[in-house]
C-alpha cells in the first residue's frame, strides 16, 4: 500500500483506507488493526502514517478544485469502493461528478442535492457499462429520498445531455437471484428449500422472459417482478414440498426485502400462465387454478415461445369481437336491463362457455381492469369567454357585512384560543 | 350584433396606442353597446386596421363571415380610407361614419385595379368621394381569431385530444390587499405563512385562482381557452366588486394540457430504443415515457395502455399537430 506504513499490531504492510462512519481511517487488511482514525489526535507513529502531505511536497492540484466538489469526488470513489465496482467506472464516475459540478445549477444546490448527484454519477456509470444497480440500492445507502434522487437524476442528464441506457433486466436477475440466501442448508432453511442455483436461476430468466413478452414489465418497478419470478421458479422445482410456503416466509428465508407489489406480480404472473395452461390440450383436461398450476410451470415454460405467439395471434382478433360483443350489451342493455341476458337476445352474442371467459392475455394488467370510473363526455360548451357577468353571480361569493364581522369575531376568538397559555 | 372589444377611443384620443389585433384588452363590463358607440367601435377597429398594414389586399379579413363578399371588402377599403383623410383633418369621430355611394364603389374597383398597393391613399378618389352620413350598416364581426376551430382536424388517427386544464395568467393593475380579500370573500383561501396568495375558487366555470398582492393573478383548472378567459373575468369582477380598482390586463394562456387514448398497449421499451433523443424512460421513477417532441415544443406522456396526455402549448393547435406527429409513432409500437 502506499505510503510504506506498518502495522504496529501485526507489522504487515497491507494498509487499506477506509472511509467508515464518515471518517478516515487507515486499517490493517490483515488483523483488522486501526492504525489511524481521522485527524484529531496524533501520536508520533501515526504521522507517519497521516495522508496530509506539507506544502512543498503538495502538486497544488486540489487547490482549483473547491472544498466541496473535493469531499464530493471523495464520496463518488467512497461509494464505488463499497458497491465493489471496477476499478475502471471510478475513474467515469468522477469525470461525470466533474463535469456536472461545471454547471452553475449544481454547483450553487444544497448540499443534500450534492450529496444525491455522487450517487447520480455513480448510477450512470454502472448503466453505460450495463452493471445492474438500481436507484432502490443507491438511495438506500445515501440515505437519499427517492423523490430527491429522482429531481437530480433527470436534471443531470439533461444538463450534461447524456444517454444513459435502461436497466439490463438479465443481468439484474442474475445479480438479484444470487443474493437469495437459499443455495445451502443452514439452521433457518430446511433441507427441502435448498435449490440449485444454476437451476432456479434458468428458470427464474425464462419466466423474467415470459412476463416481459405478456406486458408484466413495461411501465413496472423490474424488482418485484423479478422477486414474483424468483419465488415461482423455486416453487416449481419442488411444488409437492414448498407450496405451502408463502412469498413473505420465502424472503424471509432467504434474507431478502419483500418489496410490496411483489405480490401483486405475483398474481399477474400465475394468471399468464393459465392462460397459456388452457391452450395445451393435456392442461386443459385438468383444470387448474392458481396453486395446481405452479406444478407444471416446467412444462409451460418449455413450449411459451410457441404458446406466448399463438396467443399474441389469437388476440389480435379478439379485439374486435370483444368491442362488438361491448357494443351489443350496451345498446339493448340500457332499454331492458341486465336481468334479461338470458332470454338471449338477438344482438346480444354472450359466450357460453364457447371461448375463454376472459378477455385476451394480450393486454397490460392496468388495461384489463374494468375503468374505476366512467369517463364522461365532455359536454359541448358554448361559452365565447366574452358574456356578461351577472352581479347577482359574483355577490354569491361576497361576504355579507354581518357575516364579515361575525367572521371577524370568530377568528379573534380563535387567536385568544390558541395564544391562552396552558393551566398550570 | 356582435363587436369586437378593441380599446374604447375616446374623442380627445386621436392617437390611439397601437395595439395588436389579437390581444382584446378592453375593461370587461366597460362597454356598453348604444348608438353612438358601435360607429366609434367600427371606427377604431378600422382604424387600428389600417395602421397595422399598409396594403390591404394582406390583410387577414377571413374572421368576417362569409356575406362580406367582394364588394363589401371593397366597401371597408373605402370606409377606412375615408377615415384615414379625416383623421388627417382632425374632425370628430363621433360626427359620421361616411358611407360610399355606389360611383365610389366603383371608383375605387377601378383603382385598386389598376394598382396594386395603397388603393386607399389615392388622393384623388377620396376628393370625389361624397360621405353620406348613413347609418352604419351593420356588419357582424366575428373575433378576429376564432378560439376555436369550427371542426378540429383529426388527419389520419381519428382521435382528438381533449382538453383537460388550462393555465392562465391576468394582471389586475392594482396593489392588493389579500387580507381584505380573504375577509371579504366567500370562496378565498389565505395562509401567509404557507403562500404569499389568495386562492379563490368559484363554480362556473369550475376554476382555482391564485391572486397575489402585486395585481397579477393565475388562473387554472378552466376546459377550453374561452372559458379561462370567462373565469379570469369573473374572478377580476370580485376583485373589483371588494373595492380595487382592477382591470383586465394581458390576459394570457400559459399552458394547455390534453389527453387522449390511442386504444393499443405500447412498448415502451422499444420506443425508448428507437426515438432515444427525444425519450425518457425510467420505470423506477415513473410508469411513463416522457417524450420531448421539438416540433411543436409540447412534451407528451406516453403510458404503457396507450393513454397520452400532452402538454406543454401554448395553442390549441400545437395538441393537436403534437399528436397527429406521435400517432404514427406509436402505431409503429402497436404489435409486438
Amino acid at each position: 500500500m502506499p505510503g510504506g506504513g506498518r502495522c504496529p499490531d501485526c507489522g504487515s504492510t497491507e494498509l487499506v483506507e477506509d472511509s467508515h462512519y464518515s471518517q478516515n481511517q487507515l486499517v490493517c487488511s490483515d488483523c483488522g488493526c486501526v492504525v489511524t482514525e481521522g485527524v484529531l489526535t496524533t501520536t508520533f507513529t501515526d504521522e507517519g502514517n497521516l495522508r496530509e502531505v506539507t506544502y512543498s511536497r503538495s502538486t497544488g492540484k486540489n487547490e482549483q478544485v473547491s472544498r466541496s466538489q473535493q469531499r464530493g469526488l471523495c464520496r463518488v470513489r467512497d461509494l464505488c469502493r463499497v458497491l465493489q465496482l471496477p476499478p475502471t467506472f471510478e475513474d467515469t464516475a468522477v469525470a461525470y461528478y466533474q463535469q456536472a459540478y461545471q454547471h452553475s445549477g449544481i454547483r450553487a444546490a444544497r448540499l443534500q442535492k450534492k450529496e444525491v448527484l455522487v450517487g447520480c454519477c455513480v448510477l450512470i456509470t454502472c448503466r453505460q457499462r450495463n452493471w445492474p444497480l438500481t436507484m432502490g440500492t443507491i438511495c438506500t445507502l445515501l440515505y437519499a429520498d427517492l423523490d430527491v434522487f429522482s429531481g437530480t437524476y433527470l436534471q443531470m442528464v439533461k444538463v450534461l445531455g447524456l444517454d444513459v441506457p435502461s436497466l439490463c433486466l438479465v443481468d439484474l436477475v442474475k445479480t438479484y437471484c444470487s443474493s437469495f440466501k437459499l443455495f445451502e442448508a443452514s439452521p433457518s432453511v430446511p433441507a427441502k428449500y435448498v435449490e440449485d442455483k444454476e437451476k432456479m436461476l434458468s428458470r427464474t430468466l425464462q419466466l423474467v422472459e415470459l412476463a416481459d413478452e405478456t406486458w408484466l414489465v413495461t411501465g413496472r418497478h423490474p424488482l418485484p417482478v423479478i422477486t414474483a419470478a424468483t419465488f415461482l421458479a423455486w416453487q416449481s422445482l419442488r411444488p409437492s414440498d414448498r407450496l405451502t410456503c408463502s412469498l413473505a416466509r420465502f424472503c424471509k428465508l432467504a434474507s431478502v426485502d419483500l418489496p410490496y407489489p411483489a405480490s401483486s406480480r405475483l398474481q399477474e404472473l400465475l394468471a399468464v400462465l393459465l392462460r397459456l395452461a388452457g391452450q395445451l390440450a393435456w392442461l386443459q383436461v385438468l383444470k387448474l387454478d392458481k396453486r395446481s398450476v405452479v406444478a407444471h410451470v416446467g412444462d409451460l415454460l418449455q413450449h411459451r415461445h410457441m404458446l406466448v405467439r399463438k396467443a399474441l395471434r389469437d388476440g389480435t382478433a379478439e379485439p374486435d369481437a370483444l368491442d362488438a360483443r361491448e357494443k351489443g350489451l350496451q345498446g339493448p342493455g340500457q332499454g331492458q336491463g341486465w336481468g334479461k341476458e338470458d332470454r338471449g337476445d338477438g344482438s346480444v352474442d354472450l359466450p357460453a362457455g364457447k371461448r375463454p371467459a376472459s378477455p385476451t392475455l394480450l393486454l397490460p394488467p392496468c388495461m384489463l381492469k374494468p375503468p374505476k370510473r366512467i369517463c364522461p363526455t365532455p359536454p359541448v360548451c358554448t361559452v365565447t369567454g366574452d358574456e356578461d357577468i351577472s352581479d347577482s353571480e359574483i355577490e354569491q361569493y361576497l361576504r355579507s357585512p354581518q357575516e364579515v364581522r361575525d367572521f371577524q369575531r370568530a377568528q379573534a376568538a380563535r387567536q385568544a384560543a390558541t395564544s391562552v397559555p396552558n393551566p398550570p | 350584433m356582435l363587436f369586437l372589444h378593441f380599446k374604447i377611443y375616446f374623442p380627445d384620443d386621436l392617437a390611439p396606442p397601437r395595439s395588436p389585433l389579437l390581444s382584446p384588452i378592453v375593461p370587461y363590463d366597460v362597454y356598453i353597446p348604444n348608438s353612438s358607440n358601435p360607429e366609434t367601435m367600427f371606427n377604431s377597429q378600422l382604424e387600428e386596421v389600417t395602421e397595422t398594414s399598409g396594403n390591404f389586399s394582406s390583410v387577414d379579413l377571413s374572421f368576417l363571415p362569409d356575406e362580406l363578399t367582394q364588394e363589401n371588402k371593397e366597401q371597408t377599403v373605402i370606409r377606412s380610407k375615408h377615415e384615414t383623410e379625416e383623421n388627417c383633418k382632425t374632425k370628430s369621430w363621433q360626427s359620421r361614419l361616411p358611407l360610399p355611394s355606389q360611383q365610389d364603389v366603383d371608383l375605387a374597383l377601378n383603382s385598386s385595379g389598376g394598382s396594386n398597393s395603397h388603393p386607399h391613399l389615392h388622393p384623388g378618389d377620396a376628393d370625389s368621394a361624397q360621405p353620406s352620413p348613413e347609418k352604419p350598416h351593420s356588419l357582424p364581426l366575428a373575433s378576429i381569431t376564432p378560439m376555436t376551430p369550427v371542426t378540429p382536424v383529426s388527419g389520419c388517427s381519428g382521435i382528438v385530444p381533449q382538453l383537460q386544464n388550462i393555465v392562465s395568467t391576468v394582471n389586475l393593475a392594482c396593489k392588493l390587499d389579500l387580507k381584505k380579500i380573504a375577509l371579504h370573500a366567500k370562496n378565498a383561501e389565505y395562509n401567509p405563512k404557507r403562500f404569499a396568495a389568495v386562492i379563490m375558487r368559484i363554480r362556473e366555470p369550475r376554476t382555482t385562482a391564485l391572486i397575489f398582492s402585486s395585481g397579477k393573478m393565475v388562473c387554472t383548472g378552466a376546459r377550453s381557452e374561452e372559458q379561462s378567459r370567462l373565469a379570469a373575468r369573473k374572478y377580476a369582477r370580485v376583485v373589483q366588486k371588494l373595492g380595487f380598482p382592477a382591470r383586465f390586463l394581458d390576459f394570457k394562456i400559459q399552458n394547455m394540457v390534453g389527453s387522449c387514448d390511442v386504444r393499443f398497449p405500447i412498448r415502451l421499451e422499444g420506443l425508448v430504443l428507437s426515438h432515444q433523443q427525444f425519450s425518457s424512460y425510467e420505470p423506477e421513477l415513473f410508469p411513463g415515457l416522457i417524450y420531448r417532441m421539438v416540433k411543436p415544443r409540447i412534451v407528451l406522456l406516453i403510458f404503457v395502455s396507450g393513454k397520452v396526455v400532452l402538454t406543454g402549448a401554448k395553442e390549441r393547435s400545437e395538441i393537436y399537430e403534437a399528436f397527429e406527429n406521435i400517432y404514427p409513432i406509436l402505431k409503429g409500437f402497436k404489435k409486438t
